[in-house]
């Protein structure tokens, strides 16, 4: 190592640092006095750097400054944070919950129930039994479903022709087509879809819908027809006044 | 990793110092240090979670210093020289200072070679003479590779000896000349 060298590599050497990879410093500081001289003034150098470093002022409240400020953010901290607990926040999920079931759910399943309506009128089943025997086909129809053979009785005066089992809105129902009216059938669906026994009009694309409940089963009037044509056959069979 | 209030207000006793000094020297103004490890400390509780292990705390810290002096000396763009008097009132002006026999004129001059330096090698430099940041610390704490930290240093040193063997820092050469090393 010349002198040029060791003059630059010497200010990477510091106490403690790994002897061994800065040999070739301490041989040259062996060999060369000037730069030996030089470490040394390094050495005293550094010694009055350090001690100047540790002569900085001091403010004796500085710790209770940051330590009184650090717990006036924690007090800061602490107003903001909501308290809320477990049984708080079910509390206020509860209208959510009621909302959901009374409003959101019956309006999803009614949506459903308009599609596939819609679906049946365009495509309707086939029939899997055949009869104009009105007695027969509502004990097959009340074999499908639960409950008796029955009708509500504004449906006494129509007769059916044949009748398929099918699904609505993942109710069991059945689907019977009316006797001497090709374009009209009636669902029988085992599930309460409206809350009332009044009739709701359904606008479907392919036809006409005519929604009411008994509180037990629901009742759809198919029609391929327009709404006129429906209401007029339903007063036709007595259903409406 | 969870921090409790207790431990931090430890860290803030037994840590303040360190950070006060550092950014004494990297400031050049004991007002400034003390607003920036105020600083700094409000802003590492904030984001105590970002510690990784609580071995890094000294080097984390400093690191927050860091980021707080940056964010400062954007705000103060020119620094105005400092004379001895301010430095003396300075010094005189605190009931409890670590003064170590530390001689104002040297302080002075000290400041003054600092600030003849760019930043890149005065932050490792104030880091490296406290000697109680390793070269890891340092590095970490710049966010710097550990070869550019060391490089950087051994620079920053020269210009460090070079700018205190100018005429403006008489005590340190007159020391030296009564040590007769000059």
């Amino acid at each position: 190592m010349n002198c040029d060298l060791y003059r630059t590599e010497m200010y990477a050497w510091r106490p403690g640092s790994d002897e061994k990879s800065f040999q070739p410093l301490f041989d040259h500081l062996d060999s060369c006095a000037e730069c030996a001289r030089l470490f040394e003034h390094l050495t005293v150098s550094d010694e009055n750097f350090r001690r100047t470093f540790q002569g900085y002022p001091q403010s004796p409240f500085l710790t209770s400054r940051i330590l009184s400020g650090l717990a006036h953010q924690r007090a800061q901290a602490a107003a903001r944070r909501p308290h809320w607990r477990p049984w708080m926040l079910a509390l206020a999920l509860v209208p959510l919950l009621v909302v959901l079931f009374v409003w959101v759910a019956p309006r999803s399943e009614q949506a459903r129930l308009n599609r596939e309506m819609a679906i049946l009128l365009s495509k309707p089943p086939d029939l899997e039994i055949n009869s104009t025997d009105r007695k027969q086909l509502l004990e097959w129809s009340a074999s499908q479903l639960q409950g008796p053979p029955t009708l509500p009785a504004e449906l006494d005066r129509v007769e059916f022709r044949g009748a398929a089992a099918i699904s609505v809105a993942a109710h069991k129902a059945v689907l019977l087509k009316m006797k001497n009216e090709e374009r009209a059938s009636l669902v029988i669906v085992d599930a309460p879809m409206t809350q009332d026994d009044r009739f709701h009009p359904m606008q479907e694309g392919p036809g006409s819908a005519s929604l009411w409940s008994d509180g037990r089963r629901s009742y759809v009037l198919l029609f391929k027809g327009t709404d006129q044509e429906l209401h007029a056959y339903m007063t036709k069979m007595g259903i409406i006044a | 990793m969870q921090i409790s209030d207790h431990t931090f207000d430890d860290w803030v006793r037994q840590y303040q110092r360190l950070l006060f000094s550092v950014a004494y020297w990297w400031t050049g103004s004991g007002t400034d240090a003390e607003e920036l490890t105020q600083e700094a400390f409000f802003q590492a509780y904030r984001s105590r979670s970002s510690l990784k292990e609580i071995e890094a705390v000294k080097g984390w810290l400093v690191g927050i210093l860091r980021h707080c002096y940056a964010q400062m000396h954007r705000k103060i763009h020119a620094r105005r020289e400092i004379s001895l008097d301010e430095v003396m009132e300075e010094f005189g002006e605190t009931t409890d200072h670590r003064s170590d026999g530390a001689d104002p004129h040297d302080v002075l001059a000290l400041r003054q070679a600092l600030e003849r330096l760019d930043e890149r090698h005065r932050l490792p430099l104030v880091l490296f003479y406290f000697q109680e940041l390793s070269y890891r610390e340092i590095a970490e704490a710049l966010t710097l590779p550990l070869g550019t930290v060391m490089s950087r240093l051994s620079r920053a040193r020269q210009l460090l000896h070079e700018n205190l063997a100018m005429p403006g820092a008489l005590t340190f050469a007159n020391k030296l000349r009564k040590a007769n090393l000059v």
